[in-house]
């Protein structure tokens, strides 16, 4: 065997060795697979959802409305992925790998750069190892989860193992930041509040970066609705005041889309571990098929004042629909890309600290 | 740049490190290093050693360096594979069991799957470890860590293996089993350094030795190299110290409860007319022998500041 894999594998072993004596490891495994079962205990019939075999009569959501495949996907991707997989099992795997670099640098390093592997790909191979706990995490509870999806749902959707991947990256977003912090500190504490610090930063980033675009968007879908109403006004004292409201939007807008672009811009640099995570939902063709409450109180007739974010034309309906269609647009090599190549600057920056470091 | 040179496993001719803040750690270092030999290096704490130690294995970047390392430019990334290493603080991963820790560092330097278990089996038996084998490290004692360490850093059969500090935390058993283990090495024909500060240790199985006081090479070669210009003849005689001694080139001496003359660099045969003319003075001779210092008192001497004849401020930033 080449010596490059025989090193790769051996961390590899010695990654999965380390988790293997970590409580939290088998902990948050056991944690997984009570997530899926919840999940599978729940389900979807004509009469409600039903819980094991209980009914919970809760008024319209039945099977008639949510297929048992869509209510599942529905549960696996926003409760399942989006909640505990991104949220609570993140956390679980950073704190359980956490020490991975900080021992590295202080403990182990010695006797692992003295031997024939450059510190780069040392650096670069205990960063991919240290992926070894969510890939393990992630693919016990898909594994579980198309299951309960094929006997409960009576779907085998295979699918669901996109789940993987998106995990994986998405994880790798905040691992980079706590494997280069780590390296640098010696510190398992300053690299966990670096990093949970970091994730704050990001996900407040994609809330601007929405707030904005949702901004921008009610400007130009009111900017739309007033020039329609304007071609079907006859009387010039019906088109005087559009003609005002739409001055107003135009100078909204022209507020609004610089901020939004700065925030993008800032988003563009950083990753996008939120819309990583929605990719999954792109992926299983569900977004925008579950029901909304319609808005249509809010429609053409609304009251100036009152309307979406202040608009008086714009109904919350075709804002929502053109914020999807703004963000179903955006594509997936700039969702990930642009995150690898945070990822890959921040990486290299590391792996040149690592090589060019006395220990 | 030194050619490659294939009789030394290591041939230092330039080594400086400067490290961060300016503290001056390595200077000038030159050492030769033959095949097949123990050689020990020795210094006080500070001295630079494990930082010299740690040039030589690529853990510590140095300032500048000129010399090869088995035939390669330091610092050549492949070498690595043909050399063992014990660090002196090591700490070896709690989870693994011994057997694991040798196989995982066989893997690391590249020993195919089958000779790196044979090779594990055999290094934990010569380091007594066998029995052990299948222990967690976080279970063994210090002593047992190093043994294990002394097999991991054999498992790659290397032609040049680096011991920084291996008898420490060791007991006095332990210490005479290591010790029997590096003559095992060298049988081998493997290459010892050996990095200690315990003089006993060095001076009882290494052929060469190295001096470092303060960043710098002070002394180099072998014992007997370095304790030659100690040399001198003793003569142990009873009755007073005679008055000609001086004109001899004697030096008064008490041994044993006797007086006896010392003489510097000089042969048995030029001691004989001394020898005939105590005689002939009515004093007793109880003995006449070659005596040369320890290596303990040539590394006092070394260490010692000859101004203030007190011992040399620790560290190599003091004359900076």
């Amino acid at each position: 065997m080449n010596i490059v894999w025989m090193q790769t594998w051996a961390l590899l072993v010695d990654a999965y060795r380390e988790l293997n004596a970590r409580k939290l490891f088998w902990i948050a495994l056991v944690l997984n697979a009570l997530v899926v079962a919840v999940i599978g205990a729940l389900g979807i019939d004509e009469k409600g959802v039903t819980i094991i075999v209980w009914h919970l009569d809760i008024q319209g959501v039945t099977s008639a409305l949510f297929p048992p495949e869509q209510f599942y996907h529905t549960l696996f991707a926003s409760f399942g992925v989006g909640f505990w997989l991104a949220w609570i099992s993140t956390i679980l795997a950073l704190l359980s790998t956490a020490t991975i670099f900080p021992e590295l640098v202080t403990g182990g390093v010695d006797t692992l750069v003295s031997k024939p592997i450059s510190r780069p790909r040392l650096f670069l191979t205990k960063f991919a190892t240290g992926l070894l706990f969510t890939l393990a995490q992630v693919l016990v509870f898909t594994t579980l989860s198309f299951f309960v999806l094929g006997i409960r749902g009576g779907v085998w959707s295979i699918g669901l193992f996109v789940a993987v991947p998106i995990m994986l990256i998405f994880y790798s977003y905040l691992y980079c930041v706590m494997a280069v912090v780590g390296s640098l500190t010696r510190s398992v504490i300053a690299s966990v509040i670096v990093t949970l610090l970091f994730w704050v930063f990001v996900w407040v980033a994609h809330l601007g970066e929405q707030f904005t675009l949702l901004g921008e968007t009610v400007q130009r879908v009111e900017i739309a609705a007033i020039e329609k109403r304007l071609e079907q006004a006859q009387t010039v004292d019906g088109r005087a005041p559009l003609e005002v409201d739409l001055s107003e939007a135009k100078d909204s807008l022209a507020v609004w889309r610089p901020i939004h672009l700065s925030l993008f811009a800032l988003k563009t640099a950083l990753p996008k571990a939120s819309e990583t995570i929605q990719l999954l939902n792109r992926s299983l063709k569900q977004v925008a098929d579950v029901p909304t409450i319609d808005e249509d109180e809010m429609g053409d007739g609304a009251v100036a004042g009152r309307g979406f974010l202040g608009s008086k034309y714009a109904r919350r309906r075709d804002v929502q629909a053109a914020v999807e269609r703004d963000m179903t647009a955006r594509p997936v090599w700039w969702i990930v890309g642009t995150s690898l190549m945070f990822e890959a600057a921040l990486l290299g920056f590391g792996a040149w600290r690592f090589s060019r470091r006395d220990f | 740049m030194v050619e490659a040179d294939a009789s030394h496993a290591l041939h230092l001719t330039l080594v400086d490190k400067i490290y961060a803040g300016g503290v001056h750690a390595l200077r000038s270092i030159a050492m030769r290093v033959s095949k097949g030999e123990i050689f020990g290096l020795l210094g006080p704490n500070g001295a630079g050693k494990s930082t010299l130690v740690k040039v030589v294995t690529t853990i510590v970047r140095p300032t500048r360096v000129e010399g090869t390392v088995l035939g390669h430019p330091v610092g050549h990334i492949p070498t690595l594979g043909r050399i063992g290493y014990l660090p002196e603080h090591h700490r070896f991963p709690a989870y693994l069991t011994g057997r694991q820790c040798v196989e995982f560092f066989g893997a690391m330097t590249g020993v195919e799957k089958r000779q790196r278990r044979r090779r594990a089996n055999e290094l934990l038996d010569t380091v007594g470890m066998l029995v052990w084998a299948d222990k967690r490290i976080g279970s063994y004692s210090k002593g047992m860590q190093q043994r294990i360490g002394i097999a991991s850093a054999m498992v790659n059969d290397p032609e040049l293996v680096i011991l920084d500090e291996p008898t420490d935390g060791v007991d006095p058993v332990g210490r005479r089993e290591i010790r029997d283990v590096l003559l095992q090495i060298r049988a081998r024909g493997t290459t010892v350094f050996l990095n200690s500060h315990l003089l006993s240790e060095i001076e009882l199985v290494c052929d060469r030795v190295a001096i470092m006081v303060q960043g710098r090479v002070a002394k180099q070669g072998s014992i007997e190299e370095l304790t030659r210009d100690s040399h001198c003849m003793r003569v142990v005689f009873s009755g007073a110290s005679p008055a000609w001694a001086a004109e001899v080139g004697g030096v008064a001496a008490m041994d044993r409860g006797f007086h006896a003359l010392d003489f510097p660099k000089a042969s048995s045969e030029s001691v004989q007319p001394i020898l005939d003319r105590l005689r002939s003075e009515g004093r007793t001779l109880h003995s006449f022998a070659e005596t040369r210092e320890s290596l303990e008192a040539v590394f006092m001497r070394e260490v010692t500041d000859p101004t203030s004849g007190r011992a040399r401020p620790i560290g190599a930033e003091a004359g900076r």
